[in-house]
């Protein structure tokens, strides 16, 4: 949550104008028209129903469209400055971090401190500065512990982690992550949550996560942007677009107490404020 | 299976012989394994194996090495009959299935103590191309995880009525169909987001990339190279009877 | 090192249980042994009252059907037709029960517009509904879900719902392993706790997901609707199941507050 300027006075990190695109054996476009502004330090939660074009956006913000996935590309996209589709992977990583879904299939080496340095070693950094920004990561996501690991003595928080440490290593200003906790069960997922948290508050990285557990991200999030069918549909802070009944249309999955606000907003049963958690909900039902 | 398999895969152990180079790790097996093939008589052969058994003590590994050695008996005796059969005399069956077990012992004292991470810098100071090394390791360190997929995918279907213990020869390996092509499929959709992620990671964006750590020779590097190069020298001098020892 | 430790229960004919905890919990190597998967190496499992050491997992599976979490690891036919036949040619239906139950199972599960196509050009969510069709079609008396929910949007996640109250309506046995605890909070089943190989708890859904010291040790999360409840000062004599119900009370309670 970033807290010390105001979204109007925040730099503006990524930009995303009139941004279409679509595969090349693909009738419609994935993505129609979107624009977009993240400031810096925001954390943004990206929502809608599978098919949205969700997935497609965040691969537009990290670069892997266009550079590995070529297309029928309009508008443009630019991170810190840079036009991603102009800009080569190896300066984009060092921008923008992408976690993906599956921690399994992001652990390449076959120790966990190894699989860290992966990205450093392809940016030929040179082998002490190698050693201690690793260190660094490692530190960061609590698994210096686990340096000397193999991937399959790890558990999926465990590896997630690692995936996260080896993508800290870059030392991205944005970090993109693409689903981080549905193979994750509850408990877990809340860890890599509060991780998250933390990186946002403790280093000002700004985040946009792609999830369907709203309600693991909702008590983090400055933003909620609701994408359907390719467009963005819905953006805003997240109490807002939750109390828009709409938002239940598009897809998403809606966490029963939003549901249950939006329901009694319809009988004529209007809470002070809109609450983010059972907790919360309960306080402003009891003074009523 | 285990058996077999356990004196090839990799094991994290402190030990005077794990402590060595990788490449002088790589020299000792070598020098065995040709030592190996050139002993021409059974009490050669047998100090060899010794030799080598005695090198997997040092490396705390002689429980593993010995059962692969001892499972791998079970093909050193297939090669003795064979030998036997084709008429070429008892001894030169039990030298045979000798040299058998000392080659697999060799060839397991490297890959027991190397990890695919010091393979993978043995590779590169081969000069092996970039691409190469990095299949060969992300095809080690998915292994495991390929096993695991294998094994769920027999289970489901197994749960669907497949019985893979029945039929005929023919059916059998119809019936390997539903276990192969989900198997390839998964490993495709994992290669492609192995893809993206590596391309994330800006895999690609030179073709010499640097490395965590560096091998070095050190005095006992050294040391272990010429003492063993002596010795092997010796023992081939001596197979040769180049040079006759009061033995 | 067990994965299972002394674990004993009973599920009863139409009974749906759910099985919750932690990965590593142990919560699929239990369900494993439903279908003689995994045999027990102390104790027994019967099924319908024959051990399951006695005989075949494809013999079980006629009665146990298991829906694992990834259908990725089950397609692999030309067409969405033979996939779902498979098991049934598998257990020896004569022909034109196959082509019933087939025509059953694709309607039932909205697949018939696939019939002629490729498992594996379906969308996540229909692949999903492709397994369940395909386990279905057999008809087996008891039904394991597997991680039914895991990476569904709440659109394919009320198709699910609307599935299992057909199963639960045709009186089948349902066994559902989950994370998923607001998924679960409705359906109300007899609830399982695994932790660490053991069954910590076993009974009512709402008593146990009112304990939070367990649920905190068994890592497990309470449904949103139980920790409203939980807090309300007033509030009525058992917790809400959904949203309607939570709905209608409160502004049930406020139209009392206003008649006093």
């Amino acid at each position: 949550m970033s807290t010390t300027t105001s979204p109007g006075e925040k730099n503006i990190l990524v930009s995303i104008e009139g941004l279409s695109f679509r595969y090349p054996d693909s009738q419609r476009p994935a993505v129609k028209d979107v624009s977009l502004e993240i400031g810096e330090g925001e954390v943004v939660l990206l929502a809608g129903q599978s098919g949205c074009g969700k997935s497609t956006l965040l691969r537009c913000v990290n670069g892997l469209i266009p550079h590995m996935y070529p297309g029928d590309y309009r508008g443009s996209v630019s991170v810190g400055g840079l036009k991603v589709a102009e800009t080569p992977m190896s300066m984009l990583s060092q921008r923008v971090g992408l976690l993906f879904q599956n921690p399994e299939n992001q652990i390449f080496m076959f120790s966990v401190e190894r699989d860290v340095a992966f990205g450093l070693q392809n940016l030929s950094v040179p082998r002490e500065e190698m050693r201690s920004r690793v260190d660094e990561a490692m530190r960061l996501l609590g698994v210096s512990d686990l340096a000397l690991r193999a991937p399959h003595e790890l558990s999926d928080g465990q590896k997630q982690r690692t995936a996260l440490a080896g993508v800290m290593a870059m030392r991205p200003r944005l970090i993109i992550l693409d689903e981080p906790t549905s193979l994750l069960d509850p408990k877990t997922a809340l860890e890599v949550v509060s991780l998250i948290e933390r990186l946002n508050r403790e280093l000002g990285i700004t985040f946009i996560v792609v999830e369907h557990r709203l309600e693991l991200l909702i008590p983090i999030a400055d933003r909620l942007v609701v994408m359907d069918g390719g467009s963005k549909v819905m953006d805003g802070v997240p109490r807002d677009v939750l109390a828009d009944a709409r938002v239940e249309a598009y897809g998403v999955s809606v966490p029963p107490i939003s549901r249950l606000y939006n329901a009694l907003s319809k009988e004529g049963v209007r809470l002070p404020k809109v609450p983010e958690t059972p907790e919360e909900m309960a306080e402003e039902l009891n003074g009523l | 299976m285990f058996w077999l398999t356990g004196g090839f895969v990799f094991k994290r152990v402190v030990s005077p012989f794990n402590k060595l180079d990788p490449r002088v790790r790589l020299l000792v097996a070598l020098e065995f394994f040709v030592l190996s093939l050139l002993a021409s008589t059974i009490s050669a052969v047998a100090l060899v194996l010794l030799a080598i058994l005695l090198v997997a003590a040092v490396a705390k590994s002689l429980r593993r090495i010995g059962r692969t050695v001892a499972f791998s008996g079970l093909f050193a005796v297939f090669i003795f009959a064979v030998n036997l059969l084709f008429g070429l005399g008892l001894l030169v069956a039990i030298l045979y299935s000798f040299r058998f077990l000392a080659i697999v012992s060799s060839t397991s004292v490297f890959f027991v103590t190397t990890s695919p991470d010091e393979l993978e810098q043995i590779m590169k100071w081969m000069r092996v191309p970039r691409d190469v090394v990095f299949a060969f390791v992300t095809a080690v360190r998915f292994i495991p995880v390929v096993m695991l997929d294998a094994f769920q995918i027999m289970d489901a279907q197994k749960s669907r009525g497949l019985e893979f213990e029945k039929g005929s020869i023919v059916r059998r390996v119809r019936n390997l169909i539903p276990i192969l092509i989900p198997l390839v499929v998964n490993s495709v959709i994992r290669s492609g987001e192995l893809a993206e992620a590596m391309e994330s990671r800006a895999y690609g964006s030179t073709p010499k990339p640097t490395s965590l750590y560096g091998m070095r020779l050190m005095w006992y590097d050294v040391a272990v190279v010429v003492g063993s190069l002596l010795l092997s020298s010796a023992a081939t001098l001596y197979i040769y009877h180049l040079v006759s020892f009061q033995v | 090192m067990t994965a299972l430790s002394d674990v004993s229960l009973t599920v009863a004919k139409g009974e749906t249980i759910a099985i919750v905890g932690e990965n590593g919990a142990g919560k699929t190597t239990l369900v494993r042994h439903a279908n003689g998967l995994l045999k027990p190496t102390k104790g027994s499992v019967l099924v319908d009252g024959v051990d399951t050491r006695k005989t075949t997992t494809a013999t079980l599976s006629r009665k146990v059907g298991i829906a694992f979490q990834n259908p990725d690891h089950q397609l692999f036919s030309e067409s969405v037709e033979s996939e779902v036949s498979f098991a049934l040619r598998n257990f020896g239906f004569a022909e034109d029960l196959v082509s019933r139950r087939l025509d059953w199972a694709l309607n039932f599960f909205g697949l018939e517009q696939y019939r002629k196509s490729s498992p594996l050009v379906l969308s996540g969510g229909e692949k999903k509904r492709l397994t369940l069709a395909c386990i279905l079609a057999w008809d087996p008396d008891v039904v394991v879900l597997d991680e039914p929910t895991v990476g569904q949007d709440s659109i394919q996640k009320e198709k699910l719902a609307q599935i299992f109250r057909m199963l639960k309506s045709t009186g089948k046995t349902i066994i559902i392993v989950s994370h998923d605890v607001e998924f679960l909070w409705p359906i109300q089943p007899r609830l399982v706790v695994m932790s660490s190989g053991k069954v910590v708890a076993d009974g009512e859904i709402s008593k146990i997901m009112a304990d939070r010291g367990l649920l905190e040790a068994a890592r497990v999360t309470q449904p949103q609707l139980l920790r409203l409840y939980s807090e309300l000062r007033s509030r009525p004599p058992s917790p809400f199941l959904d949203v309607d119900d939570a709905r209608d009370w409160v502004s049930g309670s406020r139209a009392r507050q206003e008649a006093r």
